[in-house]
């Protein structure tokens, strides 16, 4: 067994940033859509902070720190906007939003 | 006068601010007010011009008083008139305000110059220089030799010459009369403050018209005019012949004033310049000099400018003809009637319409070389005054009556500045103003008192009720008619000598028409003025002094009005009343009872200063005025003196000009001009004593004829018209001229304008709705392609489009 190496982190996170992307892609129910994104951030996260540890300097930690406080502002948000679509439609699918194309 | 000419833009500025003040506060604060600061604006312009024209006559040194500086001058050689240019600026302390030379080519001469500021400046190109043959020049080198085009530049600066001053006073002069008229005439009308502020406006334009040292300027204040006209035709646009009118009056200038333009706009390819004289101070570069160098071959002129001279008379003439209403464009003069009445006195009787004359006045020198030009001016000219007087015999309003003499008097202008006489031209121009406004301004007392009524068939007698304006219209009628030492007897006659010199058919079309004016002059003034008093029933709908639409009411009070006049004449007129009772009609009596008591009541109240209602001070001062000058000024131009308004317009450059160039044409000299050319000829008067003689004689006739047909026997002029009825319609109808213009020229172009129209609806229209449909069809595609609200469609559109971003960085 050798050492973690760069890819294996690499590789985590562009696993978790897939999975988010085909959950967001075939699930309709808004949380789950959420979560979904959530998980793609995290990926992305764990990218930065591979690099971060690879280059030996703290810019990407620091970074994450960052993003994940943003995140957290913004999960709150988007999970208010869920709790009011849900009220107003008593649903969570995302299909009942399609006319709110142009 | 230095003070004046150094200030000389207050004289156009003074009547525009007056009219800022009235036109912007007018409405809600001055109101019944707004006459004055029009009032002070065009006073103290009429002051300030005739501080300039008493200054000029102090400069000027008649021909005869000999010795003089004028006479030295004017033996001295050529070369020391250069000399002469820089000594005598006499504003040298100001370099703006330039004096000509006081002699210009051995005549003596008066003008000067006021530089404002440059307006138009258009660079300098250069280009390849030609020889004669039109072949490029190169140098030793071999390169091409380039010179500079002259600059387009025109100067906003003014000309003082004696046309200028003359034209200045008669402006400023009776626009000053006939503001203050205005005030009793257009008392209580709405929008009071708005008729001021377009006759300040008016005035402003006409200065800078008459001002201006260039032809750009004098278009300026043309077109400037032509608005005011305009705006003051349809000052009632609540009447549709008024509108229609002022849309009318627009429309034929257009015609003119687009010849006018290319004129100037060819002045300007020929010569370089559209300023009459130039640098004032430096002889030989202005377009006038020029043209009348080029008369005398002194400067070789290339093909093209030969061509531009013989076209640019045509095109000038052609705007003249439409400002001044001439054969064919007169048609709007008769119909600018419906514009209020002082404004038909000052605007179409004794200034805008007269610009036409003082254009070829002012640019003789363009014109005099130019036979071709002249005749057809000289034709045009005495056709339309034979024609109009024609048509004002068998016209029954009075105003309109008093328009178609306007067109006719305005034909012997032109026959005057066309056979070299244009002395004759503006001094008819100037005693033209004088009885023509007076005229004007009486028939606007009669409207004002008959309660719009204009036709001369309603009316009769008038004297009783109207004593003084009876008195200043009589005066008015003598001057036109010609009757002897009145002013139009001798500037028309000026005139018929000058074309019987000319031409001998020309003589006599002008002595018919002469005839003509003096009978239908007459007739007007015996029908409406003499015989038995008869009063207009009711006023005429829609026409007139008063609204078309006006209500119940104000018919009511102006029929009252009109019999508390007649109540009044019966009252005080003892003698005259039993006439009175027995001509007037009852019917006038009927309808004051017809409308109650109350009316009758308020009729018979006012019935005892009836007389003095209708004829206020502020009225009848201005008519006084201009009824003594319409006797005097005819004596302005005394031929046998030489202190004259000719000897004095004379030493205008413009003529001087013409002059000189007249002198280098074949078969022409000074003496041609006969009348009065400024050096001593004693020859050109011996014809004109015989003419008075004649002209005198007819004009009596005339006025003979119409007593005998208009007042001691009416039925006869009744009966002569049946006679004769086909004619009698033809003159009715104006010679159907308005009908024919109608067919011709009015339908066809409605019919284009339809066919345009359609054209424009359906196929322009239709290409451009046509490419509207694209975006809006490709949009819709995408939209029903794309757009399709699934949430997992876009983000894989991103996905796709993250894909793609990345292929084309990597790959």
């Amino acid at each position: 067994m050798t050492q973690l190496a760069l890819q294996h982190y690499l590789a985590v996170g562009a696993i978790m940033f897939c999975v988010g992307m085909i959950g967001f892609m075939t699930r309709r129910n808004l949380i789950v859509m959420f979560l979904c994104t959530e998980l793609m951030f995290q990926g992305v996260a764990i990218n930065l902070i591979a690099f971060g540890h690879y280059h030996g300097n703290l810019a990407g930690q620091a970074f994450v720190i960052f993003v994940l406080v943003i995140a957290a502002a913004e999960a709150s948000l988007a999970l208010g906007l869920v709790v009011l679509l849900f009220r107003t439609r008593n649903t969570l699918d995302s299909e009942a939003w399609r006319e709110m194309k142009g | 006068m230095d003070f004046v000419i150094r200030h000389s833009y207050l004289i156009p500025l003074l009547p525009l601010l007056g009219a800022a003040v009235a036109g912007f506060f007018g409405a809600r604060y001055l109101k019944g007010n707004s006459h004055w600061p029009i009032w002070i604006g065009v006073g103290s312009s009429a002051v300030l011009s005739f501080t300039l024209l008493f200054g000029m006559l102090g400069r000027w040194h008649p021909q005869h008083e000999g010795g003089g500086h004028a006479g030295e001058a004017r033996a001295a050689e050529p070369a020391a008139e250069h000399a002469a240019t820089a000594s005598e600026n006499t504003a040298a302390d100001d370099e703006s305000a330039v004096q000509f030379p006081e002699t210009r080519r051995d005549y003596p001469t008066l003008a000067f110059g006021r530089h404002l500021y440059t307006w138009i400046r258009a660079g300098s190109k250069q280009v390849e220089a030609t020889d004669a043959q039109g072949k490029p020049v190169f140098d030793a080198s071999g390169q091409p030799v380039t010179k500079s085009v002259a600059d387009f530049e025109i100067n906003a600066g003014f000309l003082f010459d004696p046309l200028t001053a003359v034209m200045l006073c008669v402006i400023t002069g009776i626009g000053f009369l006939i503001t203050v008229f205005s005030k009793g005439y257009m008392a209580g009308e709405e929008g009071y403050f708005r008729f001021f502020a377009y006759l300040g406006l008016f005035i402003f334009m006409m200065t800078i018209l008459v001002m201006g040292e260039n032809l750009v300027m004098l278009y300026l204040g043309w077109e400037g005019v032509g608005l005011c006209s305009y705006l003051l035709i349809g000052y009632y646009y609540d009447r549709p012949a008024a509108r229609e009118a002022a849309k009318k009056a627009f429309l034929v200038n257009r015609v003119g004033d687009f010849g006018f333009g290319l004129g100037i706009m060819l002045c300007f390819l020929a010569f370089g310049t559209v300023s009459y004289f130039g640098n004032l101070a430096t002889p030989g570069d202005g377009l006038l000099e020029q043209a009348a160098a080029a008369a005398h071959d002194m400067n070789p002129l290339s093909t093209f400018q030969q061509d531009a001279l013989r076209w640019i008379p045509f095109l000038l003439m052609l705007g003249a003809f439409g400002k001044s209403a001439q054969f064919p464009l007169y048609v709007w003069l008769p119909d600018a009637m419906e514009g209020p009445t002082p404004v038909s006195a000052l605007i179409h009787a004794a200034t805008m319409v007269t610009a036409g004359v003082y254009m070829i006045a002012r640019c003789g020198t363009l014109f005099v070389t130019n036979q071709p030009a002249m005749n057809t001016i000289a034709v045009v000219g005495a056709f339309t005054a034979l024609f109009a007087a024609t048509i004002a015999l068998r016209q029954f309003d009075l105003k309109k009556v008093f328009a178609y003499s306007t067109v006719s008097q305005l034909g012997f202008m032109f026959v005057g500045v066309a056979v070299l006489a244009p002395v004759a031209g503006v001094f008819h121009l100037v005693t033209h103003a004088f009885f023509k406004a007076l005229l004007f301004l009486g028939s606007g007392v009669v409207m004002h008192a008959m309660a719009g009524v204009l036709d001369m068939r309603k009316m009769s007698g008038l004297r009783r009720v109207l004593p003084w304006t009876d008195k200043f219209v009589l005066v008015g009628c003598l001057a036109l008619a010609g009757f002897p030492f009145f002013s139009g007897f001798f500037s028309k006659d000026e005139i018929v000598g000058a074309a019987l010199q000319h031409n001998l058919f020309l003589g006599v079309v002008m002595l018919l028409t002469a005839f003509l004016t003096a009978y239908y002059t007459f007739r007007l003034y015996f029908r409406v003025f003499r015989g038995p008093l008869v009063l207009p029933e009711a006023p005429a709908g829609g026409h007139g002094h008063g609204h078309g639409t006006a209500d119940s009411h104000a018919d009511a009070h102006s029929t009252a009005s009109a019999s508390a006049i007649q109540a009044g004449d019966e009252e005080e007129s003892g003698v005259d009343e039993h006439l009175a009772n027995r001509q007037a009609p009852a019917s006038a009596h009927h309808v004051a009872h017809d409308h109650g008591g109350a009316a009758h009541d308020h009729g018979h109240a006012h019935g005892h200063d009836a007389h003095h209602n209708h004829e206020p001070l502020s009225m009848m001062l201005p008519l006084a005025i201009l009824a003594i000058g319409a006797v005097l000024a005819g004596y302005l131009n005394w031929p046998e003196r030489a202190a004259s308004l000719g000897g004095f317009l004379g030493q205008s450059p413009s003529f001087v000009e013409a002059y000189r160039a007249a002198e280098g044409v074949a078969g022409t000299s000074a003496e041609h001009f006969g009348v009065h050319d400024p050096r001593p000829t004693p020859e050109t008067h011996e014809l004109f004593p015989a003419i008075m003689l004649v002209s005198g004689f007819i004009s009596i006739v005339g006025i003979l004829l119409a007593w005998v047909m208009h007042l001691r026997d009416r039925a006869r002029a009744e009966r002569l018209a049946e006679s004769v009825a086909p004619l009698t319609r033809l003159l009715e109808a104006k010679y159907y001229v308005d009908e024919i213009y109608q067919a011709a020229i009015v339908e066809p172009l409605r019919a284009l304008g339809r066919a345009f129209f359609w054209i424009d609806r359906m196929i322009i229209d239709g290409a451009v709705g046509a490419m509207s449909w694209v975006p809006q069809l490709s949009g819709y595609a995408l939209k029903l392609g794309v757009q399709r609200g699934y949430l997992q469609g876009y983000a894989a559109a991103m996905l796709f489009g993250v894909v793609v971003i990345l292929l084309v960085i990597f790959l």
